[in-house]
């Protein structure tokens, strides 16, 4: 690819030219005469954490094999870049081709988590589209948004003019040929707003009551949908998974090769937005994986392999599939990495086999340190299971553990925090135990985030704790976990609360991610770049409460802002769901039978899976 | 066991790509295209494959070398098919052959200069005699410049007049060309930005560095030896 001068010179002066360069291994050419739309997939942070994202790959696939659609990517650039290309006026442009993103048909942004909003803002603007919907006519291509953060599309509302909620692998390709069809926005967006998954927020206004809450959603176009159902597919097999990969040139998180074992959870922990937004569990073939794994192998040259479901053993043919990958990857000098093992015996012998002497550390996610407040958010491990498996680890040698927490989870005492500080020592102890009085290198390292309410979930009317309390808690934690071979970790509170506002957020909250981004907010995912005192100033002028939309505990009765979008999940389960919480009972894995979250009038449950097989998994991973 | 070479360019966008991109890239081309490479003994084994030297983020070069070990003996052309075929855009295999025999040493460790062309831009400045103004800028007593050390912050003052070995400047319409032979390798290494850096001033010519172009057109090997 030859660059015009202009580039040529900017890239001279960057950092890491390499980012915005485009031509690796398997990135796509096209034709520009046999395309008809052209699809701009934005990833609103750096080359580097994008190219990490396999739902990129999956799209860029999947679109890309769509006769007459192009896809090409979009990344934020880094400030120097950015700095750069405003100082010469060199607009946003895309990887593949060099085009300005002005002159896509469709500009796509995949949102995975709300601290990059800011980035959407400031990418339009330096693509030189207008950042609200309102002011782009015609001439700018339709902006759109998809990801887990979809879910509560409200706060992105002036910005976005369709979201697509839910599955993409079949929605996605459907609108970009359907955009082919329409020869105006207004068309386009009427005939997507009839398929499932499709929200368009400018064909509803949003009442509010005198409190703050809101009134009621009053349909602007007719054959709009009440609630816009998300989109789900039924077969994983059967969708098209990535078996040409782009290969960055430069080091990203992670550069390797991966595969989509199964989509969906079954455990019902009921802070987790993504337990209950990817339902129902959907299991792709054995064969069919092996079949993506030699493709990709064979197709990259990458050195590691990894496997992406939201818990690795849950796949119902675990221990037969890892066994065989594991003799592929042996015999091709390849790494095996399976994250979130449940670590059974059988775990063990497998991490055993591929991390030889070089372990890394083993990881426990209890979230909460008493079996009461386990109970509470339906988090089903118990201390015992974490003992024998530490005890199991460090005899096969690993040194160290690593467990994550959160704090603030509605009904947590100060107790619960003890216990946390229990489980660490707990586990010293018991090295001390095996490896006698010097213990070796061994190290313990405790991660606490700060619980956010998130919406679909049946904590989605929970207040969240205040700074104050959670710094307080923080401090005691620090005070009980300074124990010899102990790291503690934990969140900033400000970016929780942030966070919380925004993924609980409606309408208005856009308002305020706007002025933020004006007053200079960008990469607030990034600790060295997020500024506090401006999301501050930007909630003071345009009147986004914490109070409002963190602190505050919702009501049954409250129209909450993204019930617009319909997740298939009942709301009926989600209530059920909170007040079990509230009496400390917990809702079985529903492998051992369905716990009525209403999927499966929609679609069936467990496809693709071995159903003998789930049944035993699910009694083992309810006895420990 | 053998030993082959391959000869390639390196022109176009990839340039921006630097010597530890390329070489994990040539990595998997070498497992892409199903070539098994011998690796080093040891706790972390390695492919046995290398450059005869690195190529600086953002240069051109016309006569790179890469050399790698296989497992087992191939054709030399099966091999440059294989890898040609596969090959990142802007990186054009020329030819591969097997390594001198009587080669020990690696390519870098045989390595003592190189030879650059360097494209400055006048924007409307001129140059009247530009063979005289090398020859000017070379009959200096010394030719301080600053240099970054390895691992230290501070730069450290050099001479670098005594690794130059041959200078010769040219003007066309608006662009001074500048080619350089430095030394280049592990006993004495000299970058053509230390020559960029003191030339411009010496000159009196203020264009950017970000409009100067480099290329790398030939590495020099030490005093008769064949690859
Ligand atoms: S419908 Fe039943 S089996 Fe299916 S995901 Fe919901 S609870 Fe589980």
């Amino acid at each position: 690819m030859v660059i015009d001068k202009q580039l040529d010179k900017i890239l001279k002066k960057v950092e890491k030219p390499a980012r915005y360069i485009g031509g690796e291994v398997n990135s796509v050419k096209k034709d520009l005469k046999d395309v008809k739309v052209r699809v701009g997939f934005a990833f609103p942070d750096m080359y580097e954490i994008g190219m990490s994202y396999m739902g990129l790959q999956i799209l860029y696939n999947i679109l890309n094999k769509t006769e007459g659609v192009y896809c090409e990517r979009v990344f934020a650039p880094a400030t120097d870049m950015e700095d750069i290309m405003r100082a010469e006026g060199r607009e946003l442009f895309t990887l593949e081709t060099f085009t300005p993103v002005k002159e896509m048909d469709i500009l796509g942004f995949t949102l995975q988590y709300e601290m990059s909003f800011t980035n959407i803002l400031n990418m339009l603007d330096l693509g030189a589209i207008p950042v609200k919907s309102a002011d782009r006519g015609e001439e700018y291509p339709v902006i759109v948004a998809g990801g887990p953060c979809a879910y509560n599309p409200e706060p992105l509302a002036h910005f976005i003019d369709m979201f697509m909620v839910g599955d993409g692998e079949e929605l996605f390709p459907q609108i970009a040929l359907l955009k082919a069809e329409c020869s105006t926005k207004q068309e386009f967006l009427q005939r997507c707003a009839e398929l499932d998954g499709i929200y368009v927020p400018s064909f509803y206004d949003v009442t509010y009551n005198e409190d703050g809450t809101i009134k009621e959603y009053v349909k602007l176009y007719d054959k709009a949908p009440d609630r816009v159902k998300r989109a789900v597919i039924q077969s994983l097999d059967d969708a098209e998974f990535p078996t040409e990969n782009i290969v960055p040139f430069i080091d990203t998180v992670h550069d390797r090769c991966v595969v989509e074992t199964f989509r969906g959870c079954t455990r019902g922990c009921r802070f987790c937005q993504a337990g209950m937004i990817y339902r129902p569990v959907r299991e792709r073939k054995p064969e069919t994986i092996k079949g993506i794994v030699k493709e990709q192998l064979a197709n990259t040259g990458h050195d590691e392999l990894s496997l992406l479901s939201l818990s690795t053993s849950d796949y119902s043919r675990f221990e037969d599939l890892a066994m065989e990958l594991m003799g592929m990857c042996k015999a091709q000098n390849v790494a095996l990495s399976l994250p979130s093992l449940r670590l059974d015996s059988f775990s063990f012998k497998v991490l055993d086999e591929i991390q030889g002497y070089r372990k890394s550390g083993l990881t426990f996610a209890p979230e909460a340190g008493s079996q009461r407040l386990r109970d509470i958010i339906n988090k089903n491990i118990t201390e015992e299971n974490i003992y024998s498996a530490v005890e199991q680890a460090i005899e096969l040698g690993w040194e160290t553990i690593k467990l994550y927490f959160m704090d603030g989870l509605p009904g947590e005492t100060y107790e619960d925090l003890e216990g946390i500080a229990q489980i660490a020592k707990n586990i010293i102890d018991i090295n001390f135990k095996i490896r006698g009085r010097k213990g070796g290198r061994f190290r313990v390292t405790v991660s606490v985030s700060n619980f956010v309410p998130k919406a679909h979930t049946p904590f989605q009317w929970a207040a969240q704790d205040r700074p104050e309390v959670l710094k307080e808690k923080h401090n005691f934690l620090s005070e009980r976990l300074r124990m010899k071979g102990v790291t503690f970790n934990y969140h900033e509170t400000a970016t929780s609360n942030l966070e919380a506002i925004i993924a609980r957020g409606d309408r208005r909250v856009g308002d305020m991610i706007y002025r933020a981004w004006q007053l200079g907010c960008k990469f607030d995912a990034w600790t060295e770049h997020h500024k506090n005192e401006l999301w501050q100033q930007a909630m003071e002028e345009t009147g986004a409460t914490l109070d409002f939309y963190a602190y505050r505990e919702r009501s049954y009765d409250e129209i909450l802002p993204w019930e617009i979008i319909d997740p298939r999940i009942e709301r009926s389960f989600f209530e059920r769901e909170n007040e079990k919480a509230k009496a400390g009972e917990t809702t079985h894995d529903c492998r051992l039978g369905c716990v009525g979250c209403g999927m499966n009038k929609h679609v069936k449950c467990f496809h693709g899976a071995d159903e003998s097989r789930l049944q035993k998994i699910g009694k083992e991973v309810s006895s420990g | 066991m053998a030993k082959y070479v391959m000869e390639f360019s390196k022109t176009g966008t990839i340039c921006y790509t630097s010597h530890l991109d390329v070489m994990r890239m040539f990595k998997r081309i070498f497992k892409r295209a199903g070539i098994p490479l011998a690796y080093s003994q040891g706790f972390n084994p390695h492919p046995k494959m290398g450059f005869a030297q690195p190529l600086s983020l953002g240069y051109e070069a016309t006569e790179e070398y890469i050399e790698f070990e296989t497992q087992t003996d191939w054709d030399p052309n099966e091999l440059y098919e294989r890898v040609k075929a596969i090959m990142a855009d802007g990186i054009d295999m020329k030819y591969c052959k097997p390594l001198n025999e009587n080669i020990h040493k690696s390519l870098s460790a045989l390595t003592e200069a190189a030879l650059y062309t360097v494209s400055v831009p006048l924007n409307g400045q001129t140059v009247d005699d530009p063979q005289k103004l090398a020859d000017d800028y070379l009959a200096q007593e010394k030719i301080i410049t600053l240099k970054k050390q390895k691992k230290k912050k501070e730069q450290k003052e050099v001479d670098i007049k005594g690794m130059i070995r041959r200078l010769n400047f040219s003007a066309k319409g608006d662009t001074l060309t500048m080619r350089m032979l430095l030394d280049q390798g592990s006993t004495s290494n000299l970058s053509p930005e230390l020559v960029i850096a003191t030339v411009l001033p010496f000159a009196g010519l203020d264009t950017d560095r970000s409009e100067i172009s480099v290329t790398r057109d030939k590495i020099i090997f030490v005093d008769g030896v064949e690859i």
